[in-house]
């Protein structure tokens, strides 16, 4: 964890004005997310309740900088139980997009968003891959008609995000 | 009850009217948005204004004092205050106008804190033109004003008690020890309520029942308390002082008078029942006392499951007390005051996959294992599981189960945290080391005398805390153990742990029944489901309508000695109406002009007909007469009359009219005109005021006893004067109107106007009714704000066209309503 910041409720301020994390300040430290959470089960880097914690606590470099947000799997399960009605996940996706906007994004999302991109696809294809499937009597991957994805990312502005490796270089 | 004849007071105003403006600061409370010397200069130039003087604060003994001087120096006959609520200080004020001189009721109020200050602070150039209007209405209201005398009503010194548990029987004996009858209204077999069932109290672990006994003892001995009990509360009318209650007493097939509570019958009866006072743990007879220590010792038959096999009717013998043909007896009471104890109920969480309680049977809630840990419990005092009968050697207590939690009940349930405590010390205490014990709590509310303490000597016995919210508990299925995740939120670790029986201190609810009480008695609930007081901080104990009085957890969870506070307070504050002869009441009533009144020349009685209280009376070819004592001052009747015949004092048309004209004067298209009842949209507008929620400064509010006065003709004055919106707002359907049925009169009145209207070309948005209770500060808030906003969007060319439309009509209207 980086140094602490100074204490502050800017940061949640900002959180509540993003799609998604209007929820933020009802949090009472309770811990259920944390104890319904899978990731949390597997790996002590992820903790829903102590990334709302130093969210409300205005440690935005420390949430935004770091990859738990990245962890979250989307399961919900922590919102489904939350006493207080935080919409946990979605306060993470609304982290998840602050730190986009300002091109925190960890390498991977990144190389996905390149490949996506460039290739149409999430992950690249090799030619090693290529003939793993011809092994296990797989067919030929079809091809991705990138044109058409290139068009929605640029119609949604997707292609215009502060993601580096982005506009077809590769990383 | 007394029949006064019409008040004689002259209905023209007095020959020179002089009023005195006071306008408060209220600290920066008002002076902070609004600018005061701008609204001293605006009242210099009000009609008949003479004297106008801002204060910091009126209502303290300074600013009071300035206005005694200042009606005695400049001879003023009518003073407005523009300050606080009228909720708040307008009895204050009536006071002090009252010591220098003045009839009370010459004295009116211009809400520009609630209604201005607090919920407009970020436009306070609006926020000062609307508290402008507000002293414009006031004054032009106060220049209508005439004097009016306090009636009395006679008191009868009896009092009714609902609800025998521990704050019911400190009300009953300490009104009883004053010297005044009581009748205390118990539903089930006996009285005692929760605290007879429960083994030991925090956080001196003294025997519940062994100091609770006594106290029901006393209760059925004292020469002035009737218990009433294993009976129902029918229904309730009269007003305060001179209650009219109906009760149904159930049949016990056991004749009171006869049964000396030997219990012979217990013993030769064959037929057992689960024993709910046990939480249906233990069973009990079909002919028993719920428990040993019952008051009345009164046997009850069950005949859902007694046989009808007579062992009882021989073993009772001589006695002769059991009857099988008794019935259910109604009786009815008369007093004067009456306290409402009915207590709460324990959540019961079968709805809570999440805990499995019901589907794991080792997990109990606490009210349980109050059971099973008490020595005259079904078990004999000791713990033991269900699912093997055997003694647990882990036993974890999860908190907070239902309460602080939004989807089930918001609110903190009180004294959880403190029976928790008690049970795992009794636990440590009795079974040492054999016993591990979990609590897991999200905070340790400990905020009273000794509770703390208690707190370190659990600690101390070796328990383990474990902050963190219990996610959800599972069973092991060979071993029926259960295994509890939490988070150990200090740690930051998610745990897992294995007990052999979990406890759940469950919420606090609102009694099963508590609707109905509300019913009848007329109360408001707050969002919760509890009753509401009067007032959170001043009131209390006093329900919304005089004369009734809440005592103990029927107004939101409380311990013991919380509840034997309230019962004893709330005895105090009922003996100030018993220990008088009379009452006075309010003189708002209604008046009938005889002269007026179309029952001489044709069948009428409308008014009788739409009173909600049956205090007019109408005889053929007699004016109207209304009963004043019975009268409530509602004023449903006087906008019902066709022939305008009946006047509410001090709501009287031309008065409401005078506000509505003042408030329109200028630039009417951009303003909502708003009828609020005192009881439930008028306090909901002061709560949208002291929660600081800001709405568009576009409302001009004229406050009525009750929506059941707002004359349909108030409506079309209104827009005939070209008013952007009109709102009425009154307490909600069905239950909740503090005059029974003033709103639906209301509601049926307008359902009939509207139609017409909109025919006639007016947007359907421009007419609205709304329902606000005193609970929905922020519903006020938000429907100001949504009607606003529609306002905005049909814009000023369009609310005009559409009222040069409407004009000739309701000029048409109304003129013809002034010729009959």
């Amino acid at each position: 964890m980086a140094a602490q910041e100074r204490t502050s409720s800017d940061f949640t301020v900002e959180i509540k004005q993003t799609l998604g994390g209007e929820s933020i300040t009802r949090c009472y430290q309770c811990g259920t997310c944390a104890s319904s959470c899978p990731v949390a089960k597997m790996t002590d880097r992820y903790n829903p309740r102590e990334v709302i914690r130093l969210a409300l606590l205005g440690q935005r470099e420390n949430v935004l900088g770091s990859d738990t947000i990245w962890l979250c799997a989307s399961c919900y399960q922590c919102q489904e139980r939350c006493p207080q009605e935080v919409e946990i996940a979605d306060v993470i996706y609304a982290l998840r997009n602050i730190a986009i906007r300002e091109g925190k994004v960890p390498k991977i999302y990144a190389e996905f968003a390149a490949t996506l991109t460039r290739d149409g696809r999430l992950v690249s294809m090799s030619k090693f891959l290529e003939k793993k499937r011809i092994e296990y009597g797989l067919p030929p991957l079809k091809p991705t008609g990138v044109e058409a994805i290139r068009k929605i990312l640029s119609a949604t502005g997707f292609d215009k995000l502060p993601i580096s490796g982005m506009k077809g270089e590769s990383t | 009850m007394t029949q006064t004849p019409p008040q004689t007071q002259s209905w023209e105003k007095p020959g020179e009217l002089r009023i005195g403006v006071f306008i408060c600061h209220c600290g920066l409370n008002i002076a902070g948005v609004i600018d005061i010397k701008e609204l001293v200069e605006f009242a210099k130039t009000l009609p008949d204004v003479v004297y106008v003087k801002d204060n910091r604060y009126t209502c303290a003994d300074p600013g009071q004092d300035e206005i005694r001087k200042a009606i005695k120096e400049y001879k003023l006959n009518r003073v407005v205050v523009a300050a606080c609520s009228p909720r708040m200080h307008e009895v204050t004020f009536r006071r002090t106008v009252s010591d220098a001189g003045l009839n009370p009721y010459l004295f009116e109020m211009a809400n520009i804190r609630e209604f201005s200050s607090w919920c407009h602070p970020s436009t306070p150039k609006e926020a000062t033109e609307k508290a402008k209007d507000l002293i414009k209405m006031a004054v032009a209201k106060a220049r209508l004003l005439i004097p009016l005398q306090t009636i009395e009503v006679p008191v009868t010194n009896k009092a009714l008690v609902i609800g025998g548990g521990i704050a019911g029987i400190n009300a009953a004996l300490d009104l009883a020890e004053m010297g005044f009858k009581v009748y205390l209204l118990e539903k089930s077999e006996s009285i005692g309520g929760h605290m007879a069932q429960l083994d030991k109290t925090f956080p001196t672990l003294d025997c519940s029942i062994c100091i609770e006994g006594p106290k029901m003892v006393d209760v059925g001995r004292h020469p002035n308390i009737e218990i009433i009990s294993y009976a129902d509360l029918i229904s309730v009318s009269g007003y305060i002082g001179n209650f009219r209650v109906k009760i149904r007493k159930n049949p016990r097939y056991v004749k009171a008078e006869n049964c000396t509570g030997c219990g012979e019958c217990k013993d030769v009866c064959p037929i057992e029942y689960p024993n709910d006072w046990d939480m249906d743990l233990g069973v009990r007879k079909a002919i028993s006392v719920p428990f040993d220590q019952a008051v009345p010792l009164l046997y009850t038959i069950n005949k859902d499951y007694c046989i009808e096999c007579f062992k009882c009717v021989d073993a009772c013998g001589e006695r002769r007390a059991i009857d099988f043909e008794q019935k259910p007896e109604d009786i009815e009471l008369e007093v004067g005051a009456i306290i409402v104890a009915t207590g709460y109920d324990i959540y019961l969480p079968y709805d809570n996959s999440l805990y499995g309680y019901g589907k794991y049977t080792n997990v109990i809630t606490s009210l349980e294992f109050e059971r099973l840990i008490l020595a005259a419990g079904p078990t004999g005092g000791k713990v033991l599981r269900a699912s093997d009968g055997k003694k647990p050697h882990s036993v974890a207590f999860i908190q907070c189960v239902g309460s602080r939690d939004i989807n089930k009940y918001p609110y903190c349930s009180n004294f959880c945290c403190m029976y928790t405590l008690k049970h795992v010390v009794q636990l440590k205490e009795k079974y040492k080391d054999d016993v591990e014990v979990y609590v897991f709590y999200m905070d340790m509310r400990t905020n009273f005398k000794g509770f703390e303490e208690f707190y370190q000597r659990a600690r101390e016995l070796g328990v383990n805390f474990i902050r963190g919210r219990v996610s959800r508990i599972t069973e092991i299925p060979g071993t029926k153990n259960l295994v509890i995740h939490a988070e150990d939120a200090n740690l930051g670790m998610p745990i897992e742990i294995e007990a052999e029986m979990v406890v759940l201190a469950t919420a606090a609810i609102p009694k099963k029944g508590a609707d109905e009480v509300a019913r009848i008695l007329n109360l408001t609930r707050g969002a919760d489901g509890f009753f509401m007081e009067s007032h959170p901080k001043l009131k209390p104990l006093d329900s919304p309508t005089d004369g009734i009085f809440l005592a103990g957890a029927c107004q939101g969870p409380k311990d013991i000695p919380y509840s034997v506070s309230q019962g004893c307070g709330a005895a105090a504050r009922a003996a100030t109406i018993l220990s008088k002869q009379k009452w006075k009441i309010e003189p708002i009533i209604a008046v009938v002009d005889p002269v007026k009144c179309r029952n001489v020349t044709v069948k009428c009685g409308i008014c009788a007909e739409r009173c909600p209280y049956g205090a007019i009376k109408v005889a053929e070819k007699q004016p109207a007469q209304v009963i004043t004592a019975m009268c409530h001052g509602c004023g449903t009747c006087v906008a019902e009359c066709p022939a305008d015949a009946i006047q509410q004092m001090h709501f009287t048309d031309a008065q409401i009219l005078a506000q509505l004209r003042a408030a329109l004067e200028k630039d009417p298209e951009d303003k909502i005109l708003a009828f609020l009842c005192n009881w439930c949209s008028y306090a909901g507008a002061d709560l949208a005021g002291t929660s600081r929620f800001e709405y568009p400064p576009v409302i001009r509010p004229i406050r009525v006893m009750c929506s059941g006065r707002v004359d349909r003709d108030f409506v079309l004055e209104a827009f005939r004067l070209g008013a952007g919106m009109v709102l009425v707002a009154a307490c909600h359907l069905p239950y909740d109107c503090h005059y029974i049925s003033g709103n639906w009169k209301m509601k049926a009145r307008m359902e009939a106007l509207a139609p017409m209207l909109h025919k006639l070309g007016l947007s359907p948005e421009r007419f609205r009714v709304e329902y606000i209770s005193a609970a929905e500060g922020i519903k006020f808030a938000e429907l100001i704000k949504e009607m606003a906003e529609q306002m905005q969007a049909l814009g000023r060319e369009r609310i005009k066209a559409e009222n040069e439309k409407l004009r000739p009509v309701l000029e048409n209207m109304l003129k013809r309503k002034e010729k009959r």
